[in-house]
């Protein structure tokens, strides 16, 4: 399967333009500071920081940290799809992939409840450092094994 | 430049970086996370600035300043140890050059802020929105950025002189 999903015409015309697979790869770091600045930063205000800040009015914020996400998954599967029968097998590769899954699934279930408290008027009230501080290993995993994947 | 980097090669720091086989992914994983701080903390106060998100206090907003200096920290370290470990590539490297020309403009602009907006920012409508030379500052340095990212990710990729 992933031999056949590296010969589709997509995935030569990233791996054989000159420019496809550096312009993905770009739009893949612009998409993870969107991602993990913003997500580690409502962890970093659940965590108790910044005085002053309603958690609250951080939640717009998190529908913009999507944005990224998006732009991750659609540069990823392009990238994906250039090496696939490498990256299948890769098991930091792999690593990564389960705490991005893991990680987007928390973030929904995060922001699902603050939203709801929100709606009440109390999500400054709301107890969630358990949950931020597994946000934040989440994601510097899936950052220090998608490094390694290119050395591993 | 040229001659700077080949100055450097064969120094001590140098001989250090190349010699540790482990310590060129460790900094590069040290830089991806250094630049998530760096843009995180950056995308919520320039947003802001550029007059969205108008729920957040914008006054509050630099309590997140923090983490854009210790993201900068951090990268300005590895990126110095970078370029000690493989000053030949990277001074003649025009996506390396270019990264450092939107580094000093962010930085001037940065600088902008400082001297004329700072002061001024407690004053500032805590939920409205924002003059026009805050939201231009706001735009240089979410766009300066965002460049100093692109042309980062393509050292790798583009022509080395």
């Amino acid at each position: 399967m992933f031999e056949w999903l590296e010969n589709t015409s997509v995935a030569l015309w990233v791996g054989e333009s000159l420019w496809a697979y550096p312009f993905m790869l770009s739009m893949h770091v612009i998409g993870l500071a969107i991602v993990v600045g913003i997500l580690s930063m409502v962890d970093f205000k659940l965590l108790g920081g910044f005085k002053g800040i309603r958690v609250g009015s951080f939640l717009p914020l998190l529908k913009f940290a999507w944005i990224g996400f998006l732009i991750n998954a659609v540069s990823g599967v392009f990238l994906f799809t250039s090496q696939a029968s490498y990256f299948a097998t890769s098991t930091t590769f792999l690593i990564k992939l389960a705490c991005i899954f893991i990680g987007a699934i928390l973030t929904k279930v995060m922001q699902g409840q603050l939203v709801e408290a929100e709606t009440a008027g109390n999500a400054d009230d709301v107890s969630m450092q358990g949950l931020a501080i597994v946000s934040l290993l989440l994601w510097l995993v899936a950052i220090t094994a998608g490094r390694l994947t290119a050395y591993i | 430049m040229e001659a700077f980097a080949q100055s450097i090669e064969g120094g001590i720091v140098y001989t250090w970086v190349t010699s540790i086989y482990w310590l060129w992914p460790l900094m590069e994983t040290l830089h991806f996370i250094g630049l998530s701080l760096l843009l995180g903390g950056l995308i919520v106060i320039d947003t802001r600035m550029a007059g969205f998100f108008r729920g957040i206090n914008i006054a509050a907003t630099h309590k997140l300043l923090p983490w854009v200096f210790i993201g900068f920290g951090i990268n300005l370290t590895t990126g110095v140890l970078f370029f000690f470990g493989d000053p030949m590539r990277y001074a003649v490297n025009w996506g390396f050059q270019v990264k450092m020309v939107l580094v000093v403009i962010a930085g001037l602009n940065a600088l902008w802020f400082w001297l004329r907006l700072n002061k001024d920012m407690h004053s500032w409508e805590p939920h409205g929105d924002t003059s026009g030379e805050a939201k231009v500052v706001a735009w240089i340095s979410l766009l300066g950025w965002t460049g100093v990212l692109l042309f980062g990710r393509l050292i790798p990729y583009v022509g080395t002189g």
